[in-house]
């Protein structure tokens, strides 16, 4: 907060003072009209348990929804993704019906698909690491992987 | 500015609300105690940092539903690198940043945006009321009441940067510019200048509005 200059010193001018009232005022209609929903701040509260040291986290390298040019006439192209942590990479596609997802290098492992800090859904994979879900995520999901020797988180996203 | 009747007893409480739970300087020694396990120190910055995540999302005029999945978004993702943030005295940066490129994301991805005429926003300054606006609107809060409320609707009709900004800079307690930055995209040294472009423009509107 020092490195603005909102709230009056003495001998701001009178326009100053001014702007700082009614930014106070706007603030005030904030926090009364347009408040952090309460059941939103209980899912942040309990998010906590998401915090996970043990974990790596598989970054998020490609999103086709920002990385890709969009294919003309294809108008719901499913949504490409593509997370990777070290040497592990995961290939994920997000269609209506559920996930397609591909672990390389292919090697067995565990996935999950996490809905929030109590969900915790089993897939179905192959022993190369092939995954599919025929339930779409509804909201912000992440993959949990447990390889032989470790656990690998993929960064939340909204599908 | 001091006004008892918006401070009553359903308000006392709200933890960001000026003078907060979250002091900015704190914020790097709340992250590293709760990378060590405290959770009141999660506590303390999930209700000190909502509002501004809030703001963003707001800002950038989400429907509720996806407003709510980028909210949970954003906070997932901030309790997943909790332990590996880099600048943790700069959290609200991360968070506003994150919360950013998670409603252009939102946006880009729908093929009809509705950016504008969203009925929702100015209802829900008029006759939504949820049941705590209702309790202000007691009878010596009217007037105050009703004042929040032509401002509040006065700045969903302002343009898209300065409704952005404003929307994002009265979030509680007050980000600091770098946060705003990280918010919007858009440079320190241009938000005290805009802002005090956007604030008097707000008063005008609401001197029109008065005077009409």
């Amino acid at each position: 907060m020092n490195d603005d200059h909102r709230f009056p010193e003495p001998g701001a001018t009178d326009q100053e003072l001014t702007d700082s009232l009614l930014e106070e005022e706007l603030r005030q209609a904030a926090a009364v009209l347009d408040p952090v929903p309460d059941d939103l701040l209980q899912l942040a509260l309990d998010a906590y348990a998401l915090h996970d040291l043990d974990a790596r986290i598989a970054e998020l390298t490609f999103d086709s929804l920002v990385d890709a040019l969009p294919v003309r006439g294809v108008p719901d192209a499913p949504r490409m993704l593509t997370f990777s942590a070290g040497e592990v990479t995961v290939d994920v596609e997000v269609t209506e019906d559920g996930l397609i997802g591909q672990v390389l290098p292919p090697q067995s492992a565990r996935i999950e698909v996490l809905g929030g800090p109590q969900t915790a859904r089993p897939v179905t994979a192959d022993t190369l690491g092939r995954f599919t879900s025929d339930t779409p995520p509804a909201g912000p999901f992440a993959l949990r992987l447990r390889t032989g020797a470790e656990v690998i988180v993929t960064e939340w996203l909204r599908a | 500015m001091r006004c008892g009747t918006l401070h009553s007893a359903a308000y006392d409480d709200m933890p960001y609300t000026r003078g907060g739970a979250v002091d900015r300087t704190e914020v790097g020694a709340l992250v590293r105690s709760a990378v060590d396990g405290d959770a009141a120190a999660w506590k303390a910055l999930v209700e000190g940092m909502s509002p501004l995540v809030w703001s963003v999302v707001r800002a950038h005029r989400l429907s509720d539903a996806d407003g709510h999945e980028v909210y949970q978004t954003v906070w997932f993702r901030f309790a997943q690198h909790l332990g590996r943030i880099r600048e943790p005295d700069k959290a609200g940066s991360w968070l506003a940043s994150t919360a950013r490129h998670e409603c252009l994301k939102v946006l880009r991805s729908l093929t009809r945006l509705t950016l504008t005429d969203d009925p929702r926003v100015l209802d829900r300054a008029s006759d939504d009321r949820t049941p705590e606006e209702s309790l202000i609107d007691s009878e010596e809060a009217a007037d105050r009441a009703e004042r929040l409320r032509r401002l509040w609707q006065e700045l969903d009709g302002m343009g898209e940067r300065c409704r952005q900004l404003l929307r994002v800079l009265v979030a509680s307690p007050p980000p600091s510019y770098g946060e705003i930055s990280a918010a919007l995209g858009i440079a320190v040294g241009s938000i005290g200048p805009l802002r005090q472009r956007c604030l008097r423009r707000l008063r005008a509107r609401m001197d029109a509005r008065g005077a009409a």
